[in-house]
Order: structure tokens, then C-alpha cells, then sequence
């Protein structure tokens, strides 16, 4: 029915004629809107009653269809302020008056592979999400002189060509707000957990502009994922992007996963983003968050594998903004995108399929920007903007443990620090399995609270020295007694940062395992019993609540409280000597 | 005033057609949408009358149709007294929230000619940096260009941030700091270091960072550059340039490049690479009328230093410094490879014949060490001859002596930063490498700052 309407044509479609005055009447509105042209009539049969005006890319409609539409997007608007929705329906029918209005239109040109090229909508905007027949939307993606291209999310299947084509004068965005909370969406925001609509606070456009230098301010607030070795080396601050990477199978999920748990009453937003994963592993994911009951304050946004690469596309960027919406509220956000070499790859093939040019690896040249406008506007605002922060974790996968792939170094160079595991490491028993040579935190030493600043002294840096010595020696057989002790100090090191998943440490049971070990507790034990040990050393600990209240509150470490914990341990550790050889 | 008509968007490139006068290659154009007005750049005139722009901002919400004004000049930043102290974007706007530049400033076009071949002044004089690796191995000239070339992570920033301590805030002159694609957390964190420290009053910003689009990456080293140069060219001052980070200049030109509809040259960059970068790194030069000193942190995308940004750039460049992921990942900070980098002032005639030997010495003996590694990986430690074990004794304790604690990086590794003068440098490798040094354990040179350090080290370590 919708066929390319010529330059300087108007057409009118209906089953019957139009009576001679509404015609006349016709004419004139053309003329008075297009300029001077003489509408010419088209018969269409099986169109049911009233008629069809298409000049210039516009289509004025009066059909009963449309008018339902119409009513219906008047309904649509309806904003449920509190009282009772009725009255306002009653209301919204009773003043509707039918308007013929202007609505634009386009026809598809040519559609295939999530692609759709259309003529006409003269006016659409860059950015704009356009409706095309069966409900499917699409991105306008680049506007050509006489066709626009755009990028379809959702079956696109059933885009034909010669089919119609709607703007929404909507840019891409996702519904955000506090219903979204326990919520999962797909990646534009829309239900698929089966748990019905979702009243959505606000709608978000999916690209925003990240803060400004001078909006923001330095991260100083720790954000503890629970993990001994995350929070004592590579400390977390709010507001921070912290990357993890590593092969797939090396714990990267789980570590995610921990830190949302561990969020547990702390008044922190998370937001987890599958992007290309199989839908069952989400679900498993989902079911172990409202096992650990973080459900209620996180939201999972969820572009499956099976979804199209322009869904993945958008997933993280509807994250974003979700995150966005409490972060301007003065909240804290945590959100973990999992992973980003998916998206990296969905961008690659939308990319392409618009016939860009492919670069290094055949991603497309802006394939850094595609991650790096994302991950900038996770940030700390300033105290003005309400302080509230966005603290990101994004995921990579690396192939056979090479880091310095393109994507992955492309992230690197965007986050402020990455945790990089080793399927080496993970397969030995070491988990988590943070390579602790490769892994930095930029910022969050400046969020550490003073006692586990203190307490973990310069830890990392000894353990990347004992690295180094450990190959270097290992073909070695006289080592000299410093070189022997260093060793075993780095070997029991390693054995305390063991952990399990779902078992976070808190504040003051990592600064007495990291105290304890500076004060080469641990090294007098057997490498094996050194685990045991750790459980007993803490529960002997949770009785003294004088010691573990103060360092709970993260204050300076004085000498004395220092002492204290050290003759505790030290005492812990005769007492489990003796129970051994008892 | 002739009005352009917006008739394509693709990305950050605009098409953008005009019936009467069009205006020129490198000329700004102004859109209004919802409010804003935005900027682009011509960057060709493909025929029919219309001009392709790049757009220095998001492309979303334009539409075809839309009205493009001419402004009659290209891109104009504000120059001279009024850009110390203040923080700009690409377009010369200020972003410091502190308001507008005074009316009357002065105003330069960010595209300019370089000095002309008779106005060039070689340069070969040491600047000191208190960072023994970099003042022993590639010491930089002033009045130089120098290049600090890492991968991902592995602590451009940091140095870049320590030489801005050290010789930026000893200087007393101007410096213009430029961030070119880089984090916006940076930027926080620099613009509050620097008014803490008191220097923010002789140092003028322009920010173009990684959230912002291809266009304005692509300008921003431009548009520090112009302030740095009116320093030189109109007040003869001797000016600190710092670009953080270079590699994005030529990252956001490839991002664009096939937009314009330019063929793809290798990796995908643009064909134009090595011109783009020419023309704007002869800009940065010493003349007899001011010198630019200019420090650039190169992105090593992938570890790949054979990539055809970091390699455009090398040829540009008097003294540059390599940071290696391996030597990172052993905690030996600043991670500066000592026999990839190097400086066209190593020779004896500029820096002396005692610098020159010990650079050599030491030179030698990684490089001996990094041959004989091979070998140990084999047969082990044990097979060596006494005389082989001797050099990699000295040379692992070089390797820790290389490193040294940064002012900048103090608030993270909790340990007090240090500036080592260049006879302090030349002391203590001099002592290491005669074999002086052999009685001190390995561990006492690490993150030690002279020699005398090394030796209060070793005692405490001694003790323990």
C-alpha cells in the first residue's frame, strides 16, 4: 500500500472516492501545506472506510485504525500520579477530540541482517528510534541524502521491503527508576522475567554526555567486594572503573558476583549487564543473587546470545542509564558489564554490516570510543551534584591469557586499574586467581581506610618481588638463608589470600589476617595447615570484640593496638600448635 | 550571511551543502540544536556544492534540513595571560566553571604553518629530571621533544604526572598541559594537584578527553598547542608542553577517516597518518624566539610498538622512553625499559665522558644480563662461570636501582616520592658498576633513591 510517493504527487488512498466538498476540501489543505498540487486519487480496495492523504513523506490518515491509534497513544500519556487511573481514562476519552495530524512516514528500501535502509522521514533526527511495522524499532544509525540507515533490535525478520515506517521523535532510551529494582530487562529496558510492567520513574536516553572534569571529585570512599586480596592490593573506591580480565573459566563472574553480594545492606544500587551469554548462565546468576537476597537492590539487564547484535549493542549504554538515574540522586551504583569483548564483537558486526571499514582485528576504528564514552560516565560527582557515584566493573575475556590482545589493552587504557586472573593460578588452587604482578588499582589506595592501609604496607610489592624470585631461583639449589626466608614468607602470603566464593572477610577479620602475616604469624606453619589455622585465628579473634570494634572502624592503626593484635595471635597460634600435637 | 543546509549525518560527519560562497577547508561552521550550538570543521569539499564536516560533538539529534552557519575563521582559542590558571575545551570555551575569558582577549586560529627551517634552534643542553633512569640512560634536552611510550597500564600517566612535579613546579616558567583522550578522573585529579601545589597560576589546560567525540580528540592537541606557541612566538618564553596522551591525535583520525570516505591504510588507519602527525608535531619545536619543551605520552595499542601511530611518532622525537610491561609486572617502577629507550644527547660531547661511560657500563651489563637469562633458564644459576654470576649480580642490582619511589604516586604506595640529582644518578650506578656495591643485598636497591639510601637499607635489613 505504502509505495515511494514522487517529488511534487500527492495521493489519496481509499476504497471509495471522497464526496465532491471534502475533496475540495483536501485540495486545499495539499495545496495550503505541500504547495500548489493537484492530489490524484487511488483506488484501494479492502482498505475499509475513510481514506489515506500521502504527500512529501507525510501520510495524513482517517481511518478508524489510525484514530484508535490515536486514542490510544492519548491513553498511552496518562500519568498515574497516586489517585486512580479511571477517572483520568473517563476524562482523556470524553475531551478527545480526532485531529487528522501529519505523521511521517518512510519505506524500506532494502532490509536484512538487522539492517534496514528506508526513504523517506525527511526530518528524522540522528539517534532517533524509528517504528516499523509488527512493533519492531530500530536506531537511525546515518542519514544519507535520500535514505537513512538504521540498526533494528528485535525480529527483524519481519521487516519487508516496500514496508512502512513511523518516527517516535524518541531518541534510543530505556525507562529507569525505582520499579526496575529486582527487575530483569532486556536490553532496551523492557521486562523478561515474566513479572509483569514495570512503572518506570523517568525515561533516559541511552547515550548521555559522561560528567565533566569539574563535576567530579576524587574517589576516597572504599567499596568492599569482601575479597582479601581484592580489597587489600587492588582496592576498589567508589566511583572507580576497575577492570577484570582473564581466560574464560578463571573465576571473573564470580568475583562480579561477590562484590554485588557483599553490598548487602550497605545502601549500594547494583546493576549486572549480561551481554551475549547464554541465557541459562544469567539465570543462574539471577538465581544466586536472589539467593543471597541482592535481588531487591540490584537490577540485571540481559542481552542474550540469542539476541541481535544491535541489542547487545545497546545493553551496557540502558545499564548506564539506569545507573545514571540513582547516581544523580546522590547514590552509590555499582554495575558490572559482563563482558565487554561480547560487546566489543556485536559492535564489530553492526559495524560492518553498515559497511564500515574495519581496522586492527577488523573492529571498526572507534571501537576504543565505543568503550570509552560508556565506561567515562561511571565517575564520583561532585559534593554540588549530591556526591552520589558509579562504580564500574567492567569484564574482558582474554584468549590464552594474552592481555596485551587489542580489546583488552583498549579497556585497560580506559579503567582506572584491572584484576587480571590466571587459569594458571585458578588451576593450582590459588583462587581467586589474581595475577598479582599484572593487576593494579590507580585510585583506590586513596579510598583504603587507614588501618588496612597500614596493615597491608607493601604487600603487593613484596609478593611481585617474590614472584621473581621464585622463578629466578627455581633452577637454583644453595639459596642463602634470606633468600630461603623471603620464599617461605611469600609462599604462606599466598596461601592466606585463598578464598572461597560467597565468604567475604570483613574490615577487621582482613586487617588481622594481614597484620598476622606481616608479623610472619603464618610462615611457622606448614603450608597446608595454614587454612585451618586462618578459621581458627579468626574465631579466636570474634570473641574480643575490644580489638575487632576498633578495627572495624578503619581508624590509624596506633602501636599499641598493633601489639595487642599481634600478642592475640601469637597466643592464638601456641594454643593451636598445642591442640595439634595434643 | 549565506546559511549552509545539513543533507547527511553519518557519525561525528556532517554533510553540509551551501548555494552561494562556500566556506574554506579548516573553517568552523555553528548548528543550533535545542539550544546548544555546535561546531564543526570543513575538512572537504566533495562537490555539488557541499562541504564535509567533522563535528565536534554528538551527532544525536540532528536531522537533514537543519541550518549550518559559517563563523568566517576556523577554530579560535584564547591565548596569552588569560589561559593561566584556567582549564579550556577544544573550542577555547572555558569548563573550569570560573566564567567567560575578558572580553578583548586575544584569540588564535588552532591551525598555524610551523616555524620556518631558518628559525629552528637545535638544542643540546641536559634537563634535569630527578628520575635517575631517565637522567642516566635518555636524558632529555631542553627545548626537546620527548616521548614516553607504553602499553596499557603500565604507568605513562604516573611519570608524566612526576615529571610535571618535578620539573614543571622547578621550572618557574609557563606550561600548558594538553589531555587528549584520555580519563576525565585525570583531569580532577591533575587540576587539584596543581592548585594545591601553587603552580595552577602559571599553567594553562585544554581538555579533549575520552568521553568526548572523534572531533574534538582530534583538535584538542591543536588547541593547547596554539596557547603554548604564543607563549613562545609573541611573549619569547621558554614553555613546558605536556600531551597526554598523542596517540589518541591520531586515533580520533582514524575513527573518522572512513567517514570522510578515505580509503583505509594499514591496521585501518587513516591514509593520511604520517602528514597529520608531521604537520602537527613540526609545530612543536624550539625557536630563536622561545623554546617548547615538549614531553608526549605515546599509547602503545596491543604492546605494539611496531603500530603505525607509535611508529609515525618515534622519527619526531629527541629522547624517548619505553615502559615495559615486564619490567611492570616485576613492581620496578617507573617501568622504563633501559635498552629500548634512548636520547639523541647520549654522547660525550653533550652530557660529558663520566655520564657517557656509565650510561655504556651500564648499558652493557643488561644487556649482557637479558643474553645470559636464556641460558639460566636452561641450566640453571649453578653452571654459570664466577665471572658471568658477577655480572648478574650488578645487574640485577641496577635493575632495582633503576626504580625509585615518585612524589605523585605517594598517596597510594604510602612511601615518600624522591628527586635524585643527575651526580647522585652517576654516583651510585658508577659504584654498582665497579663492583663497590656488591656487598649489599639485592632488596636494599629497590625503591632506594641514592646510593646512601641503598647503604641505610641494607643496614636495617642487616639488622632484621
Amino acid at each position: 500500500m505504502n509505495k515511494r510517493i514522487p517529488e511534487g504527487k500527492a495521493y489519496i488512498y481509499g476504497e471509495n472516492k471522497p464526496g465532491n466538498e471534502l475533496w475540495a476540501w483536501l485540495a486545499a489543505y495539499v495545496k495550503k501545506n505541500y504547495g500548489d498540487i493537484e492530489p490524484e486519487f487511488i483506488p484501494e480496495p479492502g482498505m475499509g472506510p475513510g481514506f489515506r492523504l500521502c504527500c512529501g513523506g507525510d501520510t495524513l490518515s482517517w481511518t478508524p485504525r489510525d484514530l484508535l491509534d490515536q486514542l490510544n497513544s492519548r491513553i498511552a500519556d496518562i500519568s498515574p500520579n497516586g489517585g486512580s487511573v479511571i477517572p483520568l481514562i473517563r476524562d482523556a476519552v470524553k475531551n478527545w477530540i480526532p485531529d487528522i495530524y501529519a505523521k511521517e512516514s518512510g519505506v524500506v528500501l532494502s532490509a536484512g541482517d538487522g539492517i534496514a535502509k528506508l526513504s523517506g522521514l525527511s526530518r528524522a533526527r540522528y539517534g532517533e528510534i524509528l517504528l516499523f511495522e509488527g512493533g519492531i524499532r530500530g536506531m537511525v544509525q546515518e542519514i544519507r541524502e535520500n535514505s537513512i540507515s538504521c540498526i533494528l533490535f528485535g525480529d527483524y525478520e519481519l521487516v519487508r521491503e516496500g514496508s512502512e515506517v513511523m518516527r517516535t521523535g524518541k531518541t534510543a532510551g530505556v525507562p529507569v527508576g525505582e520499579g526496575l529494582l529486582g527487575r530483569v530487562v532486556d536490553g532496551l529496558g523492557s521486562p523478561i522475567d515474566g513479572k509483569g510492567d514495570i512503572e518506570s520513574s523517568g525515561y533516559f536516553p541511552l547515550e548521555r554526555p559522561a560528567p565533566g572534569i569539574i563535576e567530579r571529585q576524587p574517589v576516597n570512599t572504599p567499596l568492599e567486594t569482601g575479597i582479601l586480596a581484592i580489597d587489600s592490593m587492588f582496592p576498589i573506591g567508589r566511583g572507580q572503573r576497575e577492570l577484570i580480565i582473564g581466560d574464560r573459566q578463571t573465576g571473573k563472574t564470580s568475583i562480579a558476583m561477590d562484590a554485588i553480594l557483599n553490598q548487602k545492606g550497605k545502601n549500594v544500587v547494583c546493576i549486572y549487564v549480561a551481554i551475549g551469554q547464554k541465557a541459562s548462565s544469567v539465570a543462574q546468576s539471577v538465581e544466586l543473587l536472589r539467593k543471597g537476597g541482592a535481588m531487591e537492590y540490584t537490577i540485571v539487564v540481559c542481552a542474550g546470545a540469542g539476541d541481535s547484535a544491535s541489542m547487545q549493542y545497546a545493553a551496557p549504554y540502558a545499564g548506564c542509564a539506569m545507573g545514571e538515574y540513582f547516581m544523580e540522586k546522590g547514590r552509590d551504583v555499582l554495575i558490572v558489564y559482563d563482558d565487554l569483548s561480547k560487546h566489543a564483537v556485536a559492535y564489530r558486526t553492526v559495524s560492518l554490516l553498515l559497511g564500515r571499514s574495519p581496522g586492527r582485528e577488523a573492529y571498526p576504528g572507534d571501537v576504543f570510543y565505543l568503550h570509552s564514552r560508556l565506561l567515562e560516565r561511571s565517575a564520583r560527582l561532585s559534593s554540588g551534584l549530591g556526591g552520589g557515584s558509579m562504580t564500574a566493573l567492567p569484564i574482558v575475556e582474554t584468549l590464552a591469557g594474552d592481555v596485551s590482545a587489542y580489546i583488552p589493552t583498549n579497556i585497560i587504557s580506559i579503567t582506572d586499574g584491572q584484576i587480571f586472573l590466571e587459569s594458571g593460578l585458578f588451576f593450582a588452587g590459588q583462587r581467586p586467581a589474581v595475577n598479582i604482578g599484572l593487576s593494579v588499582s590507580r585510585v583506590g589506595g586513596a579510598a583504603q581506610s587507614q588501618a588496612m592501609k597500614q596493615a597491608v604496607g607493601s604487600l603487593r610489592l613484596s609478593l611481585a618481588q617474590y614472584k621473581e624470585m621464585e622463578i629466578f631461583t627455581q633452577f637454583s639449589s644453595d639459596l642463602d638463608q634470606s633468600t630461603k626466608e623471603q620464599l617461605e614468607y611469600g609462599r604462606s602470603l599466598m596461601e592466606i589470600l585463598r578464598q572461597k566464593r560467597s565468604s567475604p572477610f570483613s574490615l577487621w577479620q582482613q586487617v588481622v589476617l594481614l597484620l598476622s602475616a606481616e608479623g610472619h604469624i603464618f610462615e611457622k606453619l606448614p603450608c597446608k595447615e595454614i587454612s585451618s589455622f586462618r578459621q581458627y585465628l579468626l574465631s579466636g579473634f570474634a570473641a574480643c570484640s575490644d580489638i575487632t570494634d576498633r578495627l572495624q572502624s578503619g581508624a590509624a592503626l596506633t602501636d599499641e593496638l598493633r601489639r595487642d593484635v599481634l600478642d592475640k595471635a601469637q597466643a592464638l597460634l601456641a594454643a593451636y600448635t598445642a591442640g595439634g600435637a595434643s | 550571511m549565506t546559511y549552509g543546509t545539513i543533507t547527511g549525518i553519518s557519525g561525528p560527519v556532517i554533510d553540509v551543502r551551501f548555494d552561494g560562497d562556500m566556506p574554506a577547508i579548516n573553517q568552523a561552521l555553528t548548528v543550533e540544536l535545542e539550544g546548544r550550538t555546535l561546531t564543526m570543521e570543513v575538512e572537504q569539499h566533495i562537490g555539488g556544492n557541499t562541504v564535509r564536516c567533522v563535528l565536534m560533538d554528538s551527532s544525536n539529534g540532528l536531522c537533514r534540513g537543519m541550518k549550518a552557519t559559517p563563523m568566517g575563521h576556523g577554530i579560535r582559542v584564547p591565548v596569552g595571560g588569560v589561559t593561566l590558571g584556567r582549564m579550556f575545551n577544544v573550542l577555547g570555551e572555558p569548563i573550569d566553571g570560573l566564567g567567560d575569558v575578558p572580553e578583548g582577549s586575544e584569540f588564535w586560529e588552532i591551525h598555524r604553518k610551523p616555524p620556518k627551517f631558518s628559525d629552528q634552534r637545535p638544542s643540546a643542553e641536559v634537563l634535569e629530571t630527578g628520575i635517575k633512569v631517565i637522567d642516566l640512560m635518555e636524558p632529555y634536552p631542553k627545548g626537546g621533544k620527548i616521548g614516553l611510550f607504553g602499553g596499557a597500564g603500565v604507568g605513562k600517566t604516573v611519570l608524566i604526572q612526576e615529571l610535571i612535579h618535578n620539573v614543571a613546579m622547578e621550572h618557574g616558567g609557563y606550561s600548558v598541559f594538553t589531555g587528549v583522550g584520555e580519563r576525565s578522573r585525570e583531569g580532577n585529579d591533575l587540576w587539584n594537584e596543581l592548585h594545591q601545589s601553587g603552580v595552577a597560576d602559571k599553567t594553562a589546560m585544554v581538555f579533549g578527553q575520552m568521553n568526548e567525540s572523534p572531533g574534538v580528540r582530534m583538535r584538542a592537541a591543536l588547541s593547547g598547542l596554539t596557547m603554548a606557541e604564543y607563549f613562545r612566538d609573541a611573549t619569547h618564553k621558554d614553555v613546558l608542553l605536556f600531551i597526554d596522551n598523542i596517540f589518541r591525535f591520531a586515533q580520533a583520525g582514524s575513527e573518522v577517516s572512513t567517514l570522510l570516505g578515505r580509503m583505509p591504510s594499514a591496521v585501518g588507519y587513516q591514509p593520511t597518518l604520517a602528514d597529520e602527525m608531521g604537520a602537527m608535531q613540526e609545530r612543536i619545536t624550539s625557536t630563536r624566539s622561545g623554546s617548547v619543551t615538549s614531553v608526549q605520552a605515546v599509547y602503545v595499542p596491543a604492546d605494539d610498538l611496531t603500530d603505525p601511530a607509535p611508529a609515525t611518532t618515534f622519527s619526531h622525537l629527541d629522547a624517548t622512553t619505553v615502559l615495559s610491561r615486564k619490567i611492570a609486572e616485576q613492581g620496578i617502577y617507573p617501568a622504563v625499559d633501559p635498552l629500548a629507550s634512548s636520547s639523541r644527547i647520549l654522547e660525550p660531547n653533550v652530557i660529558g665522558d663520566e655520564h657517557y661511560r656509565v650510561a655504556r657500563g651500564v648499558q652493557e651489563t643488561l644487556q649482557k644480563y637479558s643474553e645470559l637469562q636464556d641460558i639460566i633458564a636452561i641450566l640453571g644459576m649453578d653452571e654459570l662461570s664466577n665471572e658471568d654470576k658477577k655480572t648478574i649480580a650488578r645487574a640485577r642490582r641496577m635493575q632495582r636501582f633503576l626504580s625509585q619511589p615518585m612524589h605523585v604516586a605517594e598517596k597510594f604506595s604510602g612511601i615518600h616520592g624522591v628527586f635524585v640529582p643527575i651526580a647522585e644518578t652517576l654516583k651510585g650506578f658508577g659504584e654498582i658498576l665497579s663492583g663497590g656495591a656488591d656487598s649489599y643485598p639485592e632488596a636494599a636497591f629497590f625503591n632506594a633513591g641514592t646510593l646512601d639510601d641503598v647503604v641505610k637499607k641494607a643496614k636495617e635489613l642487616g639488622g632484621a
